[in-house]
């Protein structure tokens, strides 16, 4: 009789376990398979980049758009500008071999706003200390992972025109 | 009466413990490889490259499935014997 009542309680406390430790207790086992199924999630996150990246990729900036003329902007100087229909923040920048460049102006980090130091050639995200080349865009130094996405720069007539760049990730 | 694998089990006592540790560091250099796979496939596509996401993708799958088969191997321990609740009653 009293072993009947001793299997019963261990049955019963099987079934719910008032003690803490028993309750919050996660076996190797189980963590083997939770850690299958965060594999499972990683796959599905993969396939969701994929098809993003398949069937709704970026749309391009289309056709050509006027920003301002050559004397708003003095060398060293920067002007930023939203392209209509857009929300995304570029900045036009006049380096000083007189060239023009214009660049998202969204760290490639943490979207932070990044800003041009006039005489050093250099594009810098305040945030992390992210350091791009004002030339082309790419990453000198900091934890930005990849280049600046950039817009094609014509000059006519003393006025200034962005456009999409003519080949993908080349300045 | 003792069998082949009883023996086996008792002269090994760590072999179960070393099976369990060992799927699970595999499971987690699997994972850790797959986050990397969708941190490279995120920066590739934001940079305008299509083809690494589905590679990466492919490959985050095949490595699902892995781990998925080695959840097969993964030893269940010995069974105790209990009597069922109606035998007790």
């Amino acid at each position: 009789m009293n072993q009947n009542n001793n299997q019963e309680e261990e049955n019963w406390k099987q079934d719910f376990p008032y003690h803490k430790q028993n309750a919050a207790l996660v076996g190797r086992r189980e963590f083997a398979k939770m850690l299958t199924l965060v594999s499972g999630g990683l796959a599905f996150g993969s396939g969701l980049v994929a098809a993003k990246a398949n069937f709704f990729p970026k749309s391009p900036v289309e056709g050509e758009h006027f920003i301002c003329t050559i004397e708003d902007i003095p060398v060293g100087g920067t002007k930023s500008f939203v392209i209509e229909g857009s929300t995304i923040p570029y900045i036009l920048i006049h380096l000083e071999d007189g060239s023009f460049k214009a660049y998202e102006q969204k760290c490639t980090h943490l979207s932070c706003s990044v800003y041009y130091q006039p005489g050093s050639g250099q594009i810098i995200c305040p945030c992390h200390n992210g350091y791009f080349d004002a030339k082309d865009g790419s990453v000198l130094a900091g934890p930005p992972p990849r280049k600046l996405p950039h817009l094609q720069v014509t000059v006519r007539e003393n006025e200034i025109y962005v456009s999409a760049p003519e080949v993908l990730n080349n300045v | 009466m003792s069998t082949f694998r009883t023996n086996q089990n008792n002269a090994n006592t760590n072999k179960l413990n070393v099976i369990l540790s060992t799927v699970i560091v595999i499971l987690v250099m699997n994972v850790g490889l797959q986050i990397w796979l969708l941190y490279t496939a995120l920066n590739y596509t934001l940079d305008n490259d299509q083809h690494v996401a589905t590679i990466a993708f492919w490959a985050s799958l095949v490595i699902f499935f892995i781990c998925l088969g080695l959840l097969y191997y993964i030893p269940m321990g010995k069974k105790i014997k209990t009597p069922k609740r109606s035998a007790i009653r």
